[in-house]
């Protein structure tokens, strides 16, 4: 059984923090992309997804981050915050070439002040 | 040295591993992955790079190709001279993907991210077969 979950939302400064911790694969990608894009038809445009607790994430959940990303920028005035601290996720972005089209924080309160300035 | 490596070699016994075609067998595929890579003596960091590889291959698998009779799918590990090799096969005929190098793009990552962490990624495809063959070298 994957360690997989996500948290039930908060919002802080008009920003939407989700956590989603444990292994983010083919299997749970799915429960992030229906919360993600819940989010996005709501018209809840500032995201933060919270990866601190992620210890795995393969390239289905890229796929979801990426998807929410440009959906986001397509929306006037919304955007995807990632926080990530994990040295193997970091790595799997950084091989991944999204660094360049997800912004990543390292910290909850870095990426919501970002979104929060930004809005 | 030489036939110390080959020693330690034999005594890495090959396996395979039989499951179900389902997404939420893939934790079961990167266990038995990590066990493999970590008795094989790979550091933390390649242990991870193999799980990562190899899962992509399972889930490729799982996703786009087909189970034999029995809905299994197969995963085995066999060793060489300092070198760990993961077989993934099932019965699906391999469709190119579309390659898309925009990195906004969605899908079509798997065996770009495979590569860039294996030292070898060997695709057999017939008809019916589809064998992905993810090689890494020890340091």
């Amino acid at each position: 059984m994957s360690s997989f979950y996500i948290s039930d939302d908060t919002t802080r400064d008009d920003v939407v923090v989700l956590v989603a911790g444990g292994e983010i694969d083919y299997a749970a990608s799915p429960h992030l992309r229906e919360c993600m894009l819940a989010h996005i038809k709501a018209n809840r445009q500032r995201l933060v997804l919270d990866l601190s607790w992620a210890t795995f994430i393969d390239s289905t959940a890229i796929g979801v981050l990426t998807g929410a990303a440009t959906k986001l920028r397509k929306a006037d005035g919304g955007s995807l915050a990632v926080v990530c601290t994990h040295e193997k996720v970091l790595q799997i972005f950084a091989i991944s070439g999204l660094e360049s089209v997800i912004s990543l924080y390292s910290s909850c309160e870095e990426a919501i002040s970002a979104l929060a300035v930004a809005g | 040295m030489q036939a110390w490596i080959e020693r330690e070699t034999a005594s890495f016994a090959a396996s395979e591993l039989r499951l179900p075609a389902l997404r939420s067998e893939l934790d079961v595929a990167r266990r038995y992955v990590e066990e493999a890579a970590a008795a094989f003596g790979f550091d933390a960091d390649s242990c991870f790079e193999l799980v990562f590889a190899v899962n992509e291959a399972v889930t490729n698998a799982i996703r786009h190709g087909a189970p034999d009779e029995r809905g299994l799918i197969s995963l085995s590990v066999v060793a060489d001279v300092g070198r760990l090799t993961f077989v993934v096969r099932d019965c699906g005929t391999f469709a190119m993907p579309v390659l898309d190098t925009d990195t906004r793009s969605e899908h079509g990552r798997g065996l770009a991210l495979m590569a860039s962490v294996m030292d070898e990624v060997q695709l057999h495809i017939k008809p019916g077969s589809t064998v992905v063959r993810l090689s890494k070298a020890r340091a």
